[in-house]
């Protein structure tokens, strides 16, 4: 699998709406890909990274999804490449 | 359609507000048991068709798909399509859609209805949906999903009758058929459900997202934790502060009781049994269950406010840093009430290795079976007064500092824990945080009637049994004339024989004596004393007068109580607890191993405490 190459959710501004371009699948077990799809998270779809970690950490990533805001680990959020939103 | 009672299953998303819904429906009505073979929870009850007829309802734990990544999950699946052992699958089901969130939970929904069981949805926090901007036609969804579309409000029980009433017209009207394919892959899924929301939609005003302004603050990378610490500190000050007038005033109950049972009953074995035995040990328990009540008003108030998940996502990177999750947090935060309920919770952990950690560390967070210990011994040592001229109470700083102490140790081991017999990949942390939302009084109340009831069948049950076998081993044989019953009886004798092992860390008899019966739950520890305190006071009229706290203060050294302290911080020192870690981490490997390992860390805590303790000069 190719590594991503453009820029991935875990470096994107918070605040900010993107769409997501691709996604490494490979990159995370089946379970959390398919937990990722459950809560909409596919190519195309718009997110805007909202949350990011506290005083220890620079994880978890808390994003809108929609009218949801799930909470993810950096690992997932680096292996999701991201585009400007429309 | 047979005569018998109907089962209707609630299925539907996390967050949709099924268990509220599912409360306004039943009532107190309701049964929560086990799965046969699994450890989920089985929540049932009953409710009623508007002609009376009765109905037999089911709350299935919330998932986003009949593909399950947790076994609470796997049972989701399972009932609804009829292959859990012992479970009739339902005769028709009510599935559960959060208004405001529809593209998201329909995915759900279009599998559910892809089942061919009679089927009604209810579109539920219809008025949530509305504060946030959303108009929507219940009847054109209904249209285009082909079933009936309840608008619902749980929390007010709106919609609850034509609920029940479109169920029962599905059930009659249903013509059996074959299961209708779902969109086979996940993104025509979602492209489906997406279409239906959106027509489901008329006006879609900018939302007022209050939730995001709150969490601005609330999920700050400092301010948020400074919120979540000041919290869980007022949380701990409540249970001290509030709690006393109605402990005093169950405490003096207690007291009028065995007045009466004193002047009532002739002076004989039983009349003693009751006083000294059961009222004695009992009652020194049920005195906490004020400060049980507050602490579980605090958990439960979280939860359903929506906060806990933020308080998991703040949490998240120290429990990342050993080895566990934000997942874990909720849990771990159970087990302040009870471990039970918290270990039972990491079922919805999905990494094995970081669900046996939680599993193993959940015994140090500090259980409300703790509380009588602690209070007991804080009330009696540590002076009522505040620390240096702040509104911080130095009793509710010493609780503070014990709770605390079990959270870094549980840290400690945590991270020993996940670089040796748990060793394994990173956990993930996946989670949807729910809006917030205002908790409502009928389910705080139910859950509070539910944890006070399983309460004080416990102080009914084990602890009373408990008390009742000391008694008998405290009162025999009976001491002669001038030598102290409670050294001379069988308890006496054994506890004599513990004293030994425990006397190098500052342990005294007493303590010795309330260890052994304290195998079966902590709490037992202070029935056990009041009991032998009461054998021991036997006939003497100003020792009976005096509080057991005003008895121990006489004998004890305060290096001897905050020893004692430190033990309970990681003695595993709960029958319940062992046989539930045995019950889900299948086999008596994980339970030997944590009452090894605590046993050992009780000991090194409560030997370092005294010893230092002794050096500052307290012994």
């Amino acid at each position: 699998m190719t590594a991503l190459l453009g820029n991935v959710l875990d470096r994107a501004p918070l605040g900010v709406t993107v769409r997501i371009a691709r996604i490494d699948w490979d990159a995370m077990s089946d379970d959390e890909g398919r937990r990722l799809r459950e809560f909409g998270l596919m190519e195309g779809c718009e997110v805007t990274p909202r949350h990011r970690g506290s005083l220890f950490s620079h994880e978890p990533l808390a994003l809108t999804i929609g009218r949801m805001q799930v909470i993810i680990r950096g690992k997932q959020a680096a292996a999701i490449e991201i585009e400007p939103a429309a | 359609m047979t005569a018998a009672i109907p089962s209707i299953a609630l299925v539907g998303n996390p967050n949709a507000g099924k268990s509220s819904l599912f409360n306004a429906l039943t009532g107190a009505r309701q049964k929560i048991a086990n799965y046969p073979g699994v450890t989920v929870e089985r929540k049932a009850g009953h409710a009623s068709f508007a002609d009376g007829r009765p109905i037999a309802l089911i709350d299935l734990p919330g998932t986003y798909s009949l593909t399950p990544a947790s076994p609470d999950e796997a049972v989701t699946r399972d009932v609804v399509l009829g292959r859990q052992a012992g479970e009739a699958r339902p005769d028709a089901l009510i599935v559960v859609v959060d208004a405001a969130n529809l593209d998201n939970h329909l995915c759900f929904a279009l599998e559910l209805l892809a089942l061919g069981l009679p089927t009604v949805i209810a579109l539920n926090m219809l008025d949530l949906a509305e504060r946030d901007g959303l108009t929507l036609d219940p009847a054109r969804l209904s249209r285009e999903l082909g079933v009936p579309v309840v608008p619902t409000v749980a929390v007010r029980k709106r919609g609850l009758t034509e609920l029940l009433a479109a169920v029962d017209d599905a059930i009659r009207s249903h013509q059996p058929r074959d299961a209708v394919p779902a969109p086979q892959t996940d993104a025509s899924l979602h492209q489906r459900a997406r279409a239906l929301a959106s027509a489901a939609i008329v006006t879609e005003t900018p939302v007022r997202r209050w939730t995001q302004r709150v969490d601005a603050v609330v999920l700050h990378p400092v301010a948020g934790l400074l919120i979540l610490l000041a919290l869980m500190f007022v949380m701990f000050q409540a249970v001290y502060a509030w709690a006393g007038p109605p402990a005093d005033a169950l405490e003096a109950g207690v007291g009028v009781l065995q007045s009466w049972v004193i002047d009532t009953l002739p002076e004989n074995f039983v009349r003693d049994l009751i006083v000294e035995g059961l009222l004695a040990g009992v009652g020194a328990v049920v005195v906490f269950l004020p400060q049980i009540l507050i602490l579980f008003l605090f958990i439960l108030l979280l939860e359903a406010s929506g906060y806990m998940t933020r308080a998991a996502f703040l949490m998240d990177g120290l429990m990342a840093k050993v080895g566990l999750s934000g997942r874990g947090f909720i849990p771990l935060l159970s087990s302040f009430a009870c471990a039970v309920p918290g270990i039972m919770a990491t079922r919805a952990i999905p990494d094995e290795k970081d669900r046996l950690t939680t599993i193993l560390i959940a015994p140090l967070m500090t259980c409300s079976a703790r509380l009588p210990v602690y209070a007991l011994i804080i009330a009696a040592f540590i002076p009522d007064r505040t620390v240096s001229g702040l509104p911080i109470g130095l009793q509710g700083l010493v609780l503070f500092g014990l709770y605390l102490s079990g959270i870094v140790g549980a840290l400690v081991v945590a991270f020993v824990l996940r670089r040796t017999v748990a060793k394994g990949n990173a956990a993930g942390f996946m989670m949807e945080m729910p809006r917030y939302q205002m908790p409502q009084w009928r389910d705080i109340a139910l859950g509070l009637w539910q944890r006070a009831w399983i309460f004080l069948r416990r102080a009914g049950t084990i602890i009373a049994m408990t008390t009742v076998v000391l008694w008998l081993l405290l009162s025999f044989p009976k001491a002669s004339e001038g030598e102290s019953q409670v050294e001379y009886s069988v308890a006496g004798r054994i506890a004599s024989g513990l004293e030994v092992v425990v006397k190098p860390i500052g342990f005294n008899h007493d303590i010795a004596l309330a260890l052994i019966p304290a195998m079966a739950a902590r709490e037992v520890a202070v029935s056990a004393m009041a009991t032998a305190n009461a054998i021991d006071a036997d006939g003497d009229e100003d020792a009976m007068a005096e509080t057991l706290g005003e008895r121990l203060q006489g004998k004890w050294s305060l290096a001897t109580a905050l020893a004692f302290l430190a033990w309970f911080v990681f003695a595993p020192q709960c029958i319940s607890t062992i046989a539930i870690t045995r019950r889900e981490t299948n086999g008596w490997k994980w339970p030997l191993f944590m009452v090894g390992y605590l046993f050992v860390l009780a000991y090194a805590a409560a030997g370092i405490t005294y010893w230092t303790a002794v050096a500052f000069g307290l012994g």
